[in-house]
């Protein structure tokens, strides 16, 4: 059991963000560069470091879905719009729930321009740990197309998910798309499995999205929920 | 875990009690002890029953306790209740198995009483089947343990947990005298489950593919390990009924099977190679096919037929599978121009028109089976045609691509002709469409 996960269940609560990230780089999965910013200060700081345009992000654990909350504000330009974006987070948040234990502003670089993945792991009450690979958006959420398969994951059977999905050819560079990285997604997901297969106290997790970058330009994980 | 020389043991028994045995040919205790006979079993049979002398002309016992020799096999058929004394008595002669017919306990929610008779069982290492099952068939041993009476001898094993989807497999197999090495009925699965049967069942010489119907699987790791090990012997059918959120209520509440997702199911006979099939029909046939024949070398297929819209048909399903209907080359369409009356279409499908007699059939596949172009052949007579099973069996025998016959059409020729291409080892289908995705399943077997 890796130790973030034991701190977590000790206090009874779900990884936060950053905890997430934490995880990942642990297993080798890539992350976007980002700082827990306590005060405007720290975001200010954390901003200079990251570089502008960024995103921040609530971490609170009692806040499962950040931008119902109101708790997400995008492509950040300066220092000014930095300020402005940590006072309206921490209203909105409280607005939304008052008591919500506020653990800080997670600042993260903006990233663009990869095609958006879902990746998600559920439990079967047969089967046990069961990855899910989509294309996000309405792919998902409307047209329902996923694969699923269960662990452990072969590079074979993580491949062999990218391409049963129907919308498979947008990722292969089909009517003028450029193809994006399979095998760096191939390879996240094996990962990903791994880390899986390590913490069985992972009940549910979320990658949504993952950016799939051109082929050869890797992906990136841009938002993680990882359930205990 | 039932070990596998347990199974064998029960499988091959020498020695065989029917407890609950009747007179009363409307009891199951009766049709039992009767199909076991009439099967032709050469073990040596004791009927249990406190009160006959005998039934069907059998010497019966008052119990199991004054039989003369141990027992490898007991078949139970008495009210739950009595069950438990039954199996220590069972265990007091020795006994390897325990096929429970007896229904009344977990199904209907008496748990501690299953537990109970489970508990004697493992304590004494009786492999047990059922409780709430339809028994046990094995042909090699003319063990028919079950109903209804089936007997004829082949290579599909059959692992059912729906005692009629085992017995309707069978009843198929016997009509078209295809056979099957064993038909288990699984029942409340609280003995022998599908893990110790795939084990088992792969090693089985007798048994060239097995079909696994099931409705839950309580361990999935298991299974797929199970599985994997036995799809590395021999091609594995599954039919898993419950695709659907009411399907899988009504499983539920049949025979208490975990639930998992069907997408996740799916998943897994893809990552194992499990052939599965959607309903019963697809089953028997997937099955059939897999016991029969190799699997092609590619997806090329050329169709021969008499009928024309049944061509169509066989295109149409196999193009939905991804098999290749290609074009044969311009040599051999020659050579078929020459030989073929005009009416005919060279084309793929190749149709001989409804004229077609066996010999113009034997004329055409005689030039086919030399194309390179392709890796398996699908006959369709929509016709009577008479001796088309000479044809089927004459080319096979000189070609190693798997030649799959549709018959339609044919009337009482047509019912004479199937069974002599079954005898023959060629499986005929009676539609172009299953004939088709039977191939697609064929498609799907390793080289073993």
């Amino acid at each position: 059991m890796h130790k973030l996960i034991g701190k977590a269940l000790a206090d009874e609560y779900h990884l936060n963000e950053a905890e997430a990230w934490e995880l990942f780089s642990d297993y080798g999965i890539p992350t976007p560069q980002h700082q827990l910013a306590r005060s405007v200060e720290e975001a200010l700081d954390a901003a200079k470091r990251i570089g502008y345009p960024v995103v921040m992000k609530i971490v609170s654990r009692n806040i499962l879905h950040k931008s119902d909350a109101g708790g997400v504000e995008v492509n950040i330009m300066d220092d000014e719009g930095l300020s402005e974006a940590y006072h309206a987070i921490i209203e909105n948040v409280l607005a939304y729930k008052s008591d919500a234990v506020i653990d800080g502003i997670l600042v993260c670089e903006m990233l663009k321009g990869g095609l958006e993945c879902i990746i998600g792991m559920t439990q079967d009450a047969s089967f046990g740990p069961t990855l899910m690979f989509g294309l996000g958006g309405i792919f998902v959420e409307v047209l329902e197309d996923v694969s699923f398969r269960v662990l452990p994951l072969s590079k074979e059977d993580a491949l062999s998910m990218i391409y049963e999905i129907k919308a498979s050819s947008l990722l292969q560079g089909a009517r003028g798309q450029v193809a994006r990285d399979v095998d760096a997604m191939a390879e996240l997901m094996l990962k990903v499995a791994i880390m899986i297969e390590d913490n069985p106290e992972i009940k549910e997790l979320d990658i949504n999205p993952c950016f799939v970058f051109e082929a050869g330009g890797g992906i990136m994980p841009v938002d993680a929920r990882v359930m205990l | 875990m039932v070990k596998p020389e347990t199974l064998h043991a029960v499988l091959n028994a020498k020695t065989v009690s029917v407890v609950g045995a009747s007179s009363n040919p409307d009891k199951t205790g009766y049709q039992v002890l009767k199909n076991i006979l009439d099967a032709g079993y050469q073990g040596r049979i004791y009927p249990i029953n406190l009160k006959a002398e005998s039934i069907l002309d059998i010497n019966c016992y008052p119990s199991l306790l004054d039989v003369p020799e141990d027992l490898d096999l007991v078949v139970i058929v008495v009210p739950a209740a009595a069950v438990p004394e039954v199996m220590q008595q069972a265990a007091d002669k020795n006994a390897r198995g325990a096929v429970i017919i007896s229904g009344g306990f977990r199904e209907i929610g008496n748990v501690e009483l299953e537990n109970e008779v489970m508990g004697i069982a493992n304590a004494h290492d009786i492999a047990v089947i059922g409780p709430n099952c339809q028994g046990i068939n094995y042909t090699p041993n003319k063990l028919c343990a079950c109903w209804p009476l089936l007997t004829k001898r082949g290579g599909m094993a059959v692992i059912a947990q729906s005692g009629t989807i085992g017995a309707t497999m069978g009843g198929w197999a016997e009509d078209e005298e295809i056979g099957f090495s064993a038909l288990l009925a699984l029942g409340n699965k609280s003995g022998v489950g599908e893990i110790e049967l795939l084990d088992y069942f792969a090693s089985d010489e007798e048994t060239k593919v097995i079909a696994l119907n099931i409705e839950g699987v309580k361990d999935g790791r298991a299974f797929i390990k199970t599985a994997k090990s036995a799809l590395s012997k021999k091609p594995v059918v599954v039919l898993k009924p419950g695709r659907t959120r009411k399907g899988a209520e009504a499983a539920q509440s049949h025979t208490k099977s975990i639930a998992g997702s069907d997408k996740v199911f799916e998943a897994v006979c893809k990552q194992t190679g499990l052939i599965r099939a959607e309903g019963i029909c697809e089953f028997y046939d997937y099955s059939k096919i897999l016991s029969m024949l190799d699997a092609p070398l590619g997806r090329r297929m050329l169709v021969i037929t008499s009928s024309g819209g049944s061509g169509i048909l066989a295109a149409d399903t196999a193009e939905d599978l991804g098999i290749e209907l290609k074009q044969l080359s311009t040599d051999i369409k020659d050579r078929l121009k020459e030989i073929l009356p005009n009416q005919c279409v060279v084309s793929n499908p190749l149709d001989l028109t409804g004229d077609a007699t066996a010999n113009r059939y034997m004329q055409a596949l005689d030039v086919a089976i030399t194309s390179e172009v392709i890796d398996c052949i699908l006959v369709i007579f929509g016709d009577p045609v008479h001796k088309a099973s000479d044809v089927v069996r004459d080319i096979s025998s000189r070609t190693d691509k798997p030649i799959v016959v549709a018959f339609l059409g044919g009337g009482d020729v047509e019912k004479e002709e199937v069974l002599l291409m079954h005898q023959a080892g060629i499986p005929a289908f009676p539609t172009p469409e299953r004939a088709v995705r039977a191939i697609g399943a064929l498609l799907k077997k390793k080289n073993y």
